[in-house]
Order: structure tokens, then C-alpha cells, then sequence
């Protein structure tokens, strides 16, 4: 097998390597900027640079030469090469900054040279923290600067598109921005303009920056150029805290981190899965921080008479929902699951009412045809169809949810906006006592007597199936009243949570929502009715669920948590409008 | 001018095609392109530049990009004549600050601007690699005025006027006169 010697040690490798993938592979580091591993390798930043060279055979024996201590001479290559389009090939040697002097230094000049213009403004810099030309400074750069004279000035504040902003000055024109629009998102709205110290990225004039995937360019940006219009200035990346989830403004279930200050959400990045979304995410599904956060049900409410509606207190909630359940018989109920919750949510709701002598509920897809693309945005505009199909809740068009409100005397909505988007009207509803459990305001919510709030899936553990049938699940990510991130082991903690106490005037405890994850709140009703139903977590209603339904037979948190999700044997249903 | 109003002529669109021809792709004829815009419209404005982008079905990023590297094309609309003075090094030693302000105060310019008549835009510019015969001068990305002194300057400025652009003089470094003189004996 061929094999390379890298700091001194052998490794075999097979297939072709550029080096500096394979050094990253290896887990040993090489501080670079412009190449990323989805996209062409320019080598425009310099950064990578090794010693490299080969060691000499001699062609008639194939035999190695050897010195006179017996040692295999090597003839490096002229100069210094950049790792990153650097080949590997059968008897490479190569030295990075561990061993080689020469490249240590060839790496402090590169970054000397990059600094020259760069404004050096990490303490206002959205980008500190989790910036790699500060990192990298740090660990490779120069102690100091020897360039005393002023700066180039370069625009700074120009908004690029209506979502990205950029500070031409922080920019190292590393291209990858570029070579996004070019190569990935394949919108080619950017390019480089002017040239020498004054270059930057743009778009042509009479255009702006408004792929739908522009907020990509901000994540992979290695320094503070392009920032998210929205995020910009508001959290230090080391207040916050991360927390894995699933994106569920579409259908494709992007793998995504929920970044959260003080139980607000206050950015969504995409997190690496190369079997869904590689590094990237649509725009759109970012834009959902705000949904996580704003126009919340919280706390219950009852309509008291016509239009009023009012916070009553669970106790009222859970005894008007048994009353109303009393009154009246399995049949004159109208139970609508919905694609938009998740597996677990949808389960042990229908299940709750099956119970009570129900049939399956119903649930209709949330389609708009034409609005997807071929990569990550779906014409399904909810992220757990296939989910619903899974549980077999029973799959019906609009005018079949309406056939089944008119026929019924209570309706019974799981968190879905079905007056919204159009399948049902406020007059439909009017005369039926209709109970929404919902995580937003919404229309619906409007027009219900009395609403639920319930946990988002920022705020609980639970699966998606996305439209390809892959099961993936969220974590908990913002406390909700009833909480608590140092109680609740599947949460994760940031420096301020961990550290601030409810007495500093920078940790805030406001920002929870009065609600209850759909399952509790089924405990208490269940109680109240005599109905034999406990779940004390969405990982219990899981096990029940891979116990009995065949596709998720094996299949449990841990199993998700390990393989980014895991593809499930179902037959790929083609989305399409009900 | 809108961009309704640009559009290339038949002959253009030709000669378009004929340079395309000479490429693997569409990218690789931007700049000769930029260059048939240029000669048409006297300027590569965004308007123009998109122009090229769609004659080329390229994206308008891309020609930008291109335009906005090359000093050459001009981004903006210049005077009839564009006189590029050399202020690198060569040239700055010979006296080419000396010539560039003497140009300005004989226009009534400073560098980067452009006389009311529309006749000429002064330019500072780096190395045209004509240190040999430095101070030196391009006129309009085209034929250089070399080993300036003030008189040549106001004659060239003269002719200029009068419509007579300088012709294209060979050049010989000092140190190889003789040798020349010898060579055409």
C-alpha cells in the first residue's frame, strides 16, 4: 500500500488524499483559511504551507538511496508547498509546523502578511470567538506587527443582500463566499472586485445578495466579513449555548444547532451531515429563531364568551378539556395529528384518544407545489410527514379534515395552523367546541375555545422522519417554566448559564414559556378521566413506538445520536399534494 | 443611458462570435469582449459591463469582477483623450511628478478627473514598463509618449487638441545608441 511519512511517521493510505485532508483526518492540524473540504481548492490563502519532498528511489533497483547513516535521502521540492492542493503520492515526506521549522516560519510570515490590512477590531467583532483568524493568529502568528504605516480602508456596513452584511476591511479574500454562490448555491452572485490591498467581495451592481442561501457564506467566512444581518452584535459566541436539533421549516429535516442566550434562540447555524445537508442550510430555516421565541402560547386559554379569549389557570385547562371529553361521545370528536409535531407528539396524542374509543387521527400534508428546489428546500413545508404516515394517522386531503369537522361536534387540533394555511376557515369552527394544543399564535388558536401550549421542538427531545424517511431527533434547548437546564441532563450548558446566578444583572429569567410537552399534559388529563396513560418522557413513548411499529425496530435516541440520524426501511413516499 | 437603449450592432455581435470562437468558453473571451464594449461606448459602466454578461451568458458578478481588476477599462465615462502619467518609481525619480503636475496646472485638473470640454482625463498610474524612457505617458491605453519634458508635453497636449495623436516611436535605452547607430550603418 502506498504510503506517506508526515512529521516523521508513516502512515499507508489508498485512493487519492490531498494533504492536508488527510493530515485533518488524522486529527493533527494545519492552520488554513480558504480551503473547505465541499467545495474547489483554489490554495489562494497560503496558509497551509508544508515542507515537502520525496524520498529517492533508485529506478533500476527500486531500491530507497541512502545516505551514509543509512538513512533514506529525501529531495524536497523547491519551495514550500500548500497542504491542501498538495497530492499525496506513494513515498511523500512531509513536514508541517510540529517539525519543520521552515514551515512555522512560512506560515508567521503568511499571516503577518494577512494582518497587514486587517482592522483588528476582534473586540467589536461579531466573528470573535469562533474566528479562525484569530484562532490561528494565536497559535501560528507573529507576536506582533512590524507595519507601521496606515491601513487600506475599505467599505465597511455595505448590506450585501437583505441578510448578509459585509466589512470589506476584515476581508482576507479567501474566495470561499465566491466559490459558495459558484459552486454550491449555483445563484453566482459574488466575485472579488478591484484588486492588490483593495479587493473585496461583491455582487455585480444591478444585483443583490439574495440567494436563498446566503447566510451559508457567513458561516463558512473565516473572519468577520460577511455577518448575519440579523445576529449581528447581538450575543458573544461564548455566552451562548449550543444545543443540537433539526430544522422543521421543511421537509428535508437539516441537521442544525440552536444557539441560545438566556432561553432565547438567537441563531441557527447548520451542523455537518453529509447524508442531508453537508454544511449547509436554506435561509429560511433560520429565520424559525424568531418563531422559537415571539408570538408563543403561553400559559392556557378559554374563550369566555364570543371573541374574548383569556389565561385561565392547567387546573381549569385539564378540567374543561375532561368536561368537554365527558359530554360527549368518541365519535362526535373530530382529532386532527398534524405533520408539523413531531413522531413522538403525534403518538401519544393519537394514542390518548384511541384510548378513549377514537379512531386514528387524521392529518393532511403541508405541501405548496413548485416551492421547493433540488437541494435543500422542500415542497413539503412541514418536517415530519412521513412520520405521520409511519404512525398510521390517517392521511386525507383538505376537504376530507373539513368533511370531518362538519360531521363533528368537538375538534381537536394538534399543533397545526390549519386556518393559516387554508384547509379550514373560523366560520367552519365556529360552531364546534374547538381545543388547539399549539406552540404560536396563530389563526387557529384564534378561533379555538380553548388552546394548550405546548413545547416546540426547541424546547423538547423528540423525532422527525424527513422526506426521505430518515428519523432524526432534537434536544432540549430552552428551559420552559417547568425546566431546569442543571436538573435536566439531556440539556447542555453555556458559561453564563453555568456560572450566572438569578442576582447578576446579565443573566435574565425571563424568556419561558408556560408550557408543557403534549405528553405531560395528556398524564394530567388522563388522571383527571380515569384513563390509563403515563409517558414520563418522549424517550419512553419512543421504545413503546420501536416495540411496536416494524420500521423502528432497533432503533432508539442513542442510535440517532451516534449516526446523525438513521435511514428508516420505508418505501420513499413521494410527497405530493393531498 | 438606460439599458434598454445598449445593445451591440450586427458587425459587433459578429466579431463577438468570432472571438468567442477563438476560446474553449465563454469566460476565457470576457476581456476581449469588455474591450469591443469599450471601444463602442468609450466606458464599461455597470450598464455596459451587464451588456457583456448577457451577450456572453455569463454572470453579471463574474464581468464585474473582471472589469473592476483591469485600470484599463474605464468604469466610469472619461475624456476624449485618457492620459495615463507614470508616477512609479523609474518615472518618479526622472521628474514624473514634475510632468503630472505640469499637466495639471496646464488643464486645470487634478489626477482622476476629467476637463469640462470632455477632452481629457488625467490618470496617475503605476509602472507602464517604459523605466528606459521615463518620465513617461500613455495615451488612451494606446501609444506611450516617452522621455517627457515640459515643451513635449504642452506640444503633445497641442496636437492632441488639434486631433493628432502621437505616433508610435521605437524606443532605444541610452546605453545602446551606439550600438543601434552601428547595427543601421
Amino acid at each position: 500500500m502506498p504510503e506517506v511519512f508526515i512529521d516523521n511517521e508513516r502512515y499507508e493510505f489508498e485512493g487519492d488524499y490531498m494533504a492536508l485532508q488527510f493530515i485533518l483526518d488524522l486529527g493533527k492540524e494545519v492552520p488554513f483559511f480558504c480551503y473547505h473540504p465541499s467545495m474547489s481548492i483554489p490554495a489562494n490563502c497560503r496558509q497551509c504551507m508544508v515542507k515537502a519532498g520525496q524520498y529517492i528511489k533508485d529506478e533500476e533497483t527500486g531500491e530507497y538511496e541512502l545516505d551514509e547513516n543509512g538513512e533514506r535521502k529525501i529531495r524536497w521540492f523547491p519551495k514550500m508547498q500548500t497542504s491542501c492542493a498538495l497530492k499525496l503520492s506513494d513515498g511523500m515526506v512531509i513536514q508541517t509546523q510540529e517539525t519543520s521549522e521552515e514551515a512555522e516560519r512560512a506560515q508567521k510570515d503568511t499571516l503577518e502578511f494577512l494582518l497587514i490590512n486587517h482592522p483588528l477590531d476582534c473586540p467589536i467583532c461579531d466573528q470573535a470567538g469562533e474566528c479562525p483568524l484569530q484562532i490561528q493568529t494565536y497559535k501560528y502568528g507573529p507576536e506582533g506587527s512590524r507595519f507601521e504605516v496606515k491601513k487600506v480602508h475599505k467599505p465597511k456596513r455595505v448590506q450585501l443582500g437583505p441578510r448578509v452584511t459585509l466589512d470589506a476591511e476584515r476581508c482576507i479574500n479567501c474566495t470561499r463566499c465566491v466559490r459558495f454562490a459558484e459552486e454550491i448555491s449555483e445563484t453566482n452572485q459574488l466575485t472579488i472586485v478591484s484588486r492588490g490591498d483593495k479587493n473585496y467581495p461583491m455582487t455585480a451592481p444591478s444585483e443583490t445578495f439574495d440567494d436563498p442561501y446566503s447566510l451559508n457564506t457567513v458561516d463558512i467566512c473565516p473572519v468577520g466579513a460577511l455577518t448575519s444581518t440579523d445576529f449581528r452584535f447581538k450575543a458573544r459566541v461564548w455566552e451562548m449555548n449550543q444545543t443540537p436539533s433539526i430544522d422543521i421549516t421543511n421537509g428535508k429535516g437539516c441537521n442544525i444547532d440552536l444557539w441560545t442566550r438566556d432561553n432565547e434562540v438567537l441563531r441557527i447555524t447548520p451542523r455537518h451531515n453529509p447524508e442531508v445537508n453537508d454544511y449547509w442550510m436554506p435561509d429560511e430555516g433560520r429565520e424559525a429563531f424568531e418563531q422559537f421565541n415571539k408570538n408563543r402560547v403561553s400559559r392556557p386559554s378559554i374563550t369566555l364568551d364570543e371573541n374574548n379569549q383569556s389565561n385561565t389557570s392547567w387546573n381549569n385547562a385539564v378540567e374543561t378539556f375532561a368536561e368537554i371529553l365527558e359530554a360527549h361521545d368518541p365519535d362526535q370528536l373530530a382529532v386532527f395529528g398534524t405533520p408539523h409535531a413531531s413522531v413522538e407528539e403525534n403518538y401519544a396524542f393519537n394514542k390518548f384518544f384511541n384510548l378513549l374509543g377514537a379512531s386514528n387521527a387524521r392529518f393532511t400534508p403541508h405541501i405548496i407545489p413548485g416551492y421547493g428546489d433540488d437541494f435543500l428546500i422542500t415542497d413539503d413545508q412541514a418536517p415530519n410527514t412521513n412520520g405521520c404516515r409511519l404512525i398510521n394517522l390517517e392521511e386525507t386531503d383538505d376537504t376530507g379534515i373539513q368533511s370531518a369537522v362538519t360531521s363533528a361536534k368537538v375538534v381537536i387540533i394538534l399543533s397545526d395552523d390549519l386556518v393559516g394555511r387554508g384547509v379550514l376557515s373560523a366560520d367552519d369552527l365556529a360552531d364546534r367546541y374547538t381545543i388547539s394544543l399549539a406552540t404560536n399564535q396563530s389563526d387557529t388558536t384564534e378561533a379555538s375555545d380553548l388552546v394548550i401550549p405546548i413545547t416546540c421542538v426547541a424546547e423538547h427531545a423528540a423525532s422527525y422522519v424527513n422526506i426521505d424517511g430518515r428519523i432524526q431527533r432534537s434536544f432540549p434547548a430552552k428551559e420552559t417554566k417547568y425546566t431546569n437546564r442543571r436538573l435536566n441532563l439531556e440539556m447542555s450548558e453555556g458559561r453564563l448559564d453555568r456560572y450566572g446566578t438569578n442576582f447578576d444583572n446579565w443573566v435574565n429569567e425571563e424568556h419561558k414559556i408556560d408550557c408543557l410537552p403534549v405528553w405531560e399534559f395528556l398524564n394530567h388529563l388522563g388522571e383527571r378521566i380515569g384513563l390509563e396513560f403515563q409517558y414520563d418522557h418522549s424517550r419512553a413513548i419512543f421504545d413503546e413506538m420501536s416495540d411496536r411499529i416494524d420500521p423502528l425496530k432497533g432503533i432508539s435516541y442513542e442510535r440517532m445520536d451516534e449516526e446523525l440520524g438513521v435511514q428508516l426501511p420505508i418505501e420513499q413516499q413521494e410527497v405530493t399534494q393531498a | 443611458m438606460t439599458e434598454q437603449e445598449l445593445a451591440f450592432t450586427q458587425d459587433e455581435l459578429d466579431e463577438i462570435e468570432r472571438i468567442k470562437a477563438k476560446f474553449p468558453t465563454n469566460k476565457a473571451a470576457t476581456l476581449r469582449v469588455l474591450w469591443v464594449a469599450q471601444e463602442k461606448y468609450g466606458h464599461v459602466k455597470p450598464e455596459v459591463q451587464n451588456l457583456v454578461a448577457d451577450t456572453l451568458d455569463l454572470p453579471r458578478s463574474h464581468v464585474h469582477g473582471v472589469a473592476s481588476f483591469y485600470t484599463q477599462y474605464y468604469k466610469e465615462e472619461t475624456g476624449t483623450y485618457v492620459l495615463d502619467v507614470c508616477t512609479c518609481l523609474s518615472c518618479q525619480v526622472c521628474g514624473g511628478y514634475d510632468i503630472l503636475h505640469h499637466l495639471e496646472d496646464e488643464l486645470g485638473i487634478k489626477a482622476g478627473e476629467t476637463t469640462e470640454d470632455g477632452m481629457f482625463t488625467i490618470q496617475e498610474v503605476e509602472c507602464l514598463g517604459a523605466c528606459g524612457y521615463a518620465p513617461m505617458l500613455q495615451v488612451t491605453n494606446g501609444v506611450y509618449a516617452n522621455n517627457l519634458t515640459k515643451e513635449k508635453v504642452d506640444k503633445l497636449i497641442e496636437n492632441l487638441r488639434k486631433g493628432k495623436k502621437p505616433e508610435f516611436e521605437s524606443m532605444v535605452m541610452r546605453q545602446n545608441e551606439k550600438r543601434k547607430k552601428e547595427l543601421s550603418q
